[in-house]
């Protein structure tokens, strides 16, 4: 697969690279993640049974939950987070203040390319500061 | 995004590192939402530490030990055991003493040591157009909804909003956030605040995060009603603020919503949501439960008063939860006295779905935490059950207050009846 560049906009500074994990289904920190294993529990999720730890996680929405942040920051403290967030969307404050207590970039609103483009499994470089997503 | 000269100044670690962090946190969160500039706040309800999530203690630990200062008045969330008697729970005794050491951090960096879900019981009452942060949704959708202050659910940040007085001025600190998105009318005729939290529990469901306007309540509620509501919007919701007219200022009672998207709340969507959270079986709980968010020194007075000379049925735990500081109002008034001869235990700091019997949490395994087992939790409010069911993972039982009070003490399930309307 050839190199590509997508543009989105940066919410969470930071860089990160990891495989591509692709969800056409909106996710809950709060209740559709383990935290000891980073493995999706949650049965309304596409990627049930999937491990987030170190990948770039894209999906269309996170959904919201005020508790949100807690969930983010707990996957890092047991080293289970992924390594980046690509959203659709703009998230829940939420959200936003638990990756940037744990230091998980997130860009949002890639541009229409990416979303036909992009391949499970892609590594992705996540540029949180200029919104730049490379494929590598 | 227009940053003041103090604003600056914190960025620029005049006023210490902890303060530094801070305003730099706070700038990447205005960013983020497009926020013009930063508000002054006048009161931020912030995070406990909670003991039963690895690291959570001492990340407030690294906060104060960085010699962080609160710059507004702050009170704490409700925390994962009860500091003053956490043996009483059965919580093991290494995870009382981590949360006492997350009270002690807090005490250093002058905050008032709440922890509680329901800081405007212990005294702080934000008014109109105060600009505030909170982490606990119920906080924040009574202030916004009730007192006329202006926040929205936040999550750590708010520790940060109380250590610089600052806060990115988006969501609910704009005035064009602040109006009706739903057109909602009442013709249930709830009573009590086991029925208010099942009316706000319909109204979340029905408007997800959007700002409801209510229609068609007979009287005003109580205090504690509106408490009630509010939390069981923020429950099944996301939502942060309701517009009652003649409640929520500056609406006056003539305020209407025409033309908004329309929901209608009867008394069978009420009676659904007490069915749908009776899981459990009648004769088989082990655990009744009182006081979610946490009681009002007027709740106290209802519990007691309805305890007053009975006794809690052989077998069955019967738990009042309240704030430290209303659980001393009610014990200096006489009222924990006649609980606890009835055989209820009057809980303070935490509550069942806040302790270690939840199950979704990741506490350091060393601390020994293991969920008991529980048959069946009953409850008087949509918010625990709701909780019940996804952080104990137990069946429950919902009814009214002085059902849940007939309950503990027969042994026997009360449920709700039926109101006209």
């Amino acid at each position: 697969m050839a190199d590509a560049t997508w543009q989105a906009r940066g919410v969470v500074k930071g860089q990160a690279q990891g495989m591509a994990l692709v969800s056409d289904t909106a996710l809950s920190f709060l209740g559709d993640l383990d935290i000891r294993s980073g493995q999706v529990v949650g049965r309304s999720s596409d990627l049930l049974g999937a491990c987030v730890a170190g990948r770039v996680l894209v999906l269309p929405a996170s959904r919201g939950s005020a508790g949100a942040w807690r969930f983010l920051y707990q996957l890092k403290v047991h080293d289970t987070h992924p390594a980046a967030l690509i959203l659709r969307d703009l998230p829940d404050p939420s959200v936003t203040q638990g990756a940037i207590l744990a230091d998980v970039p997130i860009v949002v609103e890639p541009e229409a390319a990416f979303w036909t483009d992009l391949r499970n499994g892609d590594m992705l470089h996540v540029d949180g500061d200029s919104g730049c997503i490379t494929r590598c | 995004m227009k940053l003041s000269d103090r604003d600056k100044a914190l960025l620029d670690g005049t006023e210490g590192d902890a303060a530094r962090q801070a305003m730099a946190a706070l700038i990447q969160l205005g960013e983020a939402y497009d926020a013009p500039d930063m508000v002054d706040i006048g009161y931020a309800h912030v995070h406990a530490g909670m003991a039963l999530y690895k690291g959570d203690v001492e990340l407030i630990e690294a906060t104060a030990g960085q010699g962080a200062k609160m710059a507004v008045p702050v009170s704490t969330n409700i925390a994962n055991a009860d500091m003053g008697n956490w043996q009483d729970t059965g919580a093991p005794e290494a995870l009382g003493l981590l949360q006492k050491r997350a009270e002690a951090a807090h005490r250093l960096m002058g905050s008032a040591t709440s922890f509680t879900c329901t800081p405007y019981w212990a005294g702080h009452w934000p008014t109109w157009n105060m600009h505030i942060a909170s982490i606990e949704s119920g906080v924040t959708v009574f202030a916004n909804s009730v007192l006329g202050a202006r926040s929205n659910r936040d999550g750590f940040f708010a520790v940060y909003a109380g250590m610089t007085g600052r806060y990115p001025r988006f969501g609910l600190h704009l005035d064009r956030n602040r109006q009706p998105t739903h057109r909602v009318t009442v013709t249930a005729r709830p009573s009590g605040t086991a029925d208010f939290t099942a009316l706000g529990y319909v109204i979340g469901t029905a408007v997800g995060s959007g700002v409801p306007l209510i229609r068609g309540l007979q009287t005003r509620p109580s205090l504690d009603e509106l408490d009630a509501m509010g939390v069981g919007m923020a429950t099944s919701g996301g939502v942060a603020m309701f517009i009652l007219p003649g409640v929520t200022p500056p609406w006056a009672d003539d305020a209407d919503a025409p033309g908004l998207p329309e929901a209608e709340v009867t008394e069978a969507d009420i009676a659904q949501v007490f069915d749908g959270f009776c899981t459990g079986e009648e004769t088989g709980f082990d655990l009744v439960h009182l006081g979610c968010p946490h009681a009002s020194f007027e709740e106290m007075k209802h519990y007691s008063a309805l305890l007053s000379g009975r006794q809690v049925s052989p077998g069955v735990e019967l738990w009042v939860t309240t704030s430290r500081a209303v659980r001393q109002l009610a014990q200096d008034a006489g009222l924990v006295a006649p609980m606890i001869k009835a055989g209820a235990r009057v809980v303070s700091d935490t509550c069942p779905i806040s302790c270690h019997f939840a199950c979704t949490c990741s506490p350091d395994p060393a601390l020994g935490v293991v969920p008991p087992k529980l048959k069946t939790i009953v409850v008087d409010s949509a918010k625990q059950a709701h909780y019940v069911r996804d952080m104990i993972r137990c069946p429950t039982l919902f009814t009214t207050s002085e059902l849940a009070v007939e309950t503990a003490v027969t042994g026997r399930f009360q449920p709700r009846r039926r109101r006209n309307g």
